[in-house]
């Protein structure tokens, strides 16, 4: 099965990074969170009555971009190789191989963007627990890939569902922690994540619940995108 | 209403398939309703059984049953496309599907293939099978060779067979010189080869061909009839969506959807 899955997983990777513009925005969008970003996502919290600071706001926005870009770039997996990932699974490949294979490519992207928003983070205000913040980007990452895949399953449109991968990161984007004085968004899916990065980015350790609480989300996450995955490449009923 | 329209019989030569003075343009298909599981003389529509000699089936579709559902509530609607398609390709046949424009033939192929689930009948054809699909469902972004790569993998096929197999298709297609190239750098007629060539690329026993020469220029209109006559004599059972009345005398059967009804032969 792996001596399949490699390069196929291969193809699709390359199938995204052969673009050009993606690449371009894979250095720029990191750079826009959290050099532009940050600040408005803090006046924003101002003007909600919530206490981000703007040191919290700078770390914050590398998740952000992380998720963003992560989460679009599986609806386009999806979105854009239904067909031919069809037929490839048809031809004799199956679906689970298929799925597998793009959770794969989904997975290196996302690490990919990852490192890019963790780098920018790094250079523009430093970070005082490294290792937790990559991790909680990455989380945001997969996360947003779960979100991004699932759409791209169910929404054939690449207007509608990436309009809907939009609205679905602004809603969580503006009711992460700290972000309102209100208890309205007590839950979303990177709530702990956020926790996670906004600690690490002042330098300070996490709760054991914010790990644990980061890990079942990621992890339902990717089984949400190889189910999402799955559904895109069998046997349409 | 799917009906077998004409067949080639002992005694046809193989350049013309019916009997002397027959051409399958002459066949006329029977009155609705006709009975399933019978073809048709094409002089008199009386059914003819097949011969005892008849080669083993390569593709028995039975009964197959399909219907849509397309938008949401109140305007949710439900679109019967096949309803009891019946049909046999045997080995060394070449059986063309003809019909109108959303008669079901496409539909009938995917269900075939695995693309799509049937709600009722049954369908029985062997593992290894070729689907040329009507529209190329290929990565824009992805080499022909990495095409090939990608299918050798899912037929199976070890580096050395697959190798053999690419370079025979890329000459009698002739487009080796595009094998590093993008698909979106590609022209459609040289998109349609790569298609046909991946349903090829593993000899398999029943190929099923969606349209497969839109976009060929007539040089390569020609080779492509060459290539799955050639086929068709070596044993491979092939299926074919066709719509031209000139391609029916290349085949030996046809069969034909009509009004979104189906019956069968």
């Amino acid at each position: 099965m792996l001596s399949a899955a490699l390069p196929t997983t291969g193809a699709f990777v390359r199938e995204h990074l052969r673009a050009p513009l993606t690449l371009a925005l894979l250095v720029a969008i990191p750079t826009f969170f959290v050099l532009i970003f940050a600040s408005v996502l803090g006046d924003f919290a101002k003007a909600l009555g919530g206490t981000l600071m703007s040191r919290s706001a700078t770390a914050i926005s590398a998740g952000w971009a992380a998720a963003f870009l992560a989460g679009t770039l599986a609806f386009f997996q999806v979105s854009s190789s239904r067909g031919a990932d069809r037929r490839l699974s048809a031809a004799g490949l199956g679906p689970w191989r298929v799925a597998s294979a793009r959770i794969a490519a989904s997975l290196a992207i996302g690490t990919a963007v990852s490192a890019v928003a963790f780098g920018t983070l790094w250079l523009r205000s430093g970070i005082g627990h490294p290792l937790h913040a990559a991790v909680a980007i990455l989380s945001f990452a997969v996360i947003y890939i779960g979100l991004g895949a699932l759409i791209g399953a169910f929404v054939k449109g690449a207007l509608e569902g990436s309009l809907l991968v939009l609205l679905l990161f602004s809603l969580d984007a503006f009711t992460s922690p700290e972000m309102t004085s209100s208890g309205a968004f007590a839950w979303t899916p990177t709530r702990s994540a956020a926790e996670l990065l906004i600690a690490a980015g002042g330098g300070q350790a996490s709760p054991a619940a914010d790990w644990l609480g980061m890990a079942v989300v990621a992890v339902g996450a990717l089984s949400v995108a190889l189910a999402a995955f799955w559904t895109a490449a069998r046997t349409r009923s | 209403m799917l009906v077998a329209m004409t067949k080639r019989e002992p005694g046809t030569t193989a350049g013309n398939p019916y009997p002397t003075g027959v051409r399958a343009t002459d066949v006329v298909a029977p009155p609705a309703g006709e009975s399933v599981g019978m073809t048709f003389d094409a002089q008199t529509a009386s059914p003819i059984h097949p011969p005892a000699t008849r080669s083993p089936a390569v593709l028995r579709v039975s009964g197959v049953r399909k219907s849509f559902h397309r938008g949401i509530w109140p305007r949710r609607r439900t679109i019967a496309v096949l309803n009891g398609a019946s049909l046999e390709v045997h080995e060394g046949e070449l059986v063309g599907l003809v019909g109108e424009n959303g008669s079901g033939k496409s539909t009938l192929m995917q269900i075939v293939v695995g693309l799509l689930k049937r709600d009722a009948g049954e369908v029985d054809r062997p593992a290894r099978i070729g689907y040329c699909p009507q529209t190329p469902m290929l990565w824009d972004k992805l080499t022909v060779d990495e095409h090939f790569d990608l299918f050798a993998h899912a037929y199976g096929l070890d580096q050395e067979a697959a190798s053999g197999s690419v370079d025979a298709l890329f000459s009698e297609l002739d487009f080796a010189r595009y094998r590093g190239y993008r698909i979106e750098e590609l022209s459609g007629g040289t998109r349609q080869k790569l298609n046909l060539a991946l349903s090829l690329m593993h000899e398999p026993e029943l190929l099923l061909l969606d349209e497969p020469y839109s976009g060929f220029d007539w040089e390569t209109y020609l080779r492509f009839w060459e290539m799955s006559e050639r086929r068709r004599d070596a044993g491979m059972g092939i299926l074919i969506v066709s719509h031209l009345l000139a391609e029916r005398e290349r085949l030996d059967r046809m069969y034909e959807i009509r009004d979104g009804r189906v019956g069968g032969c």
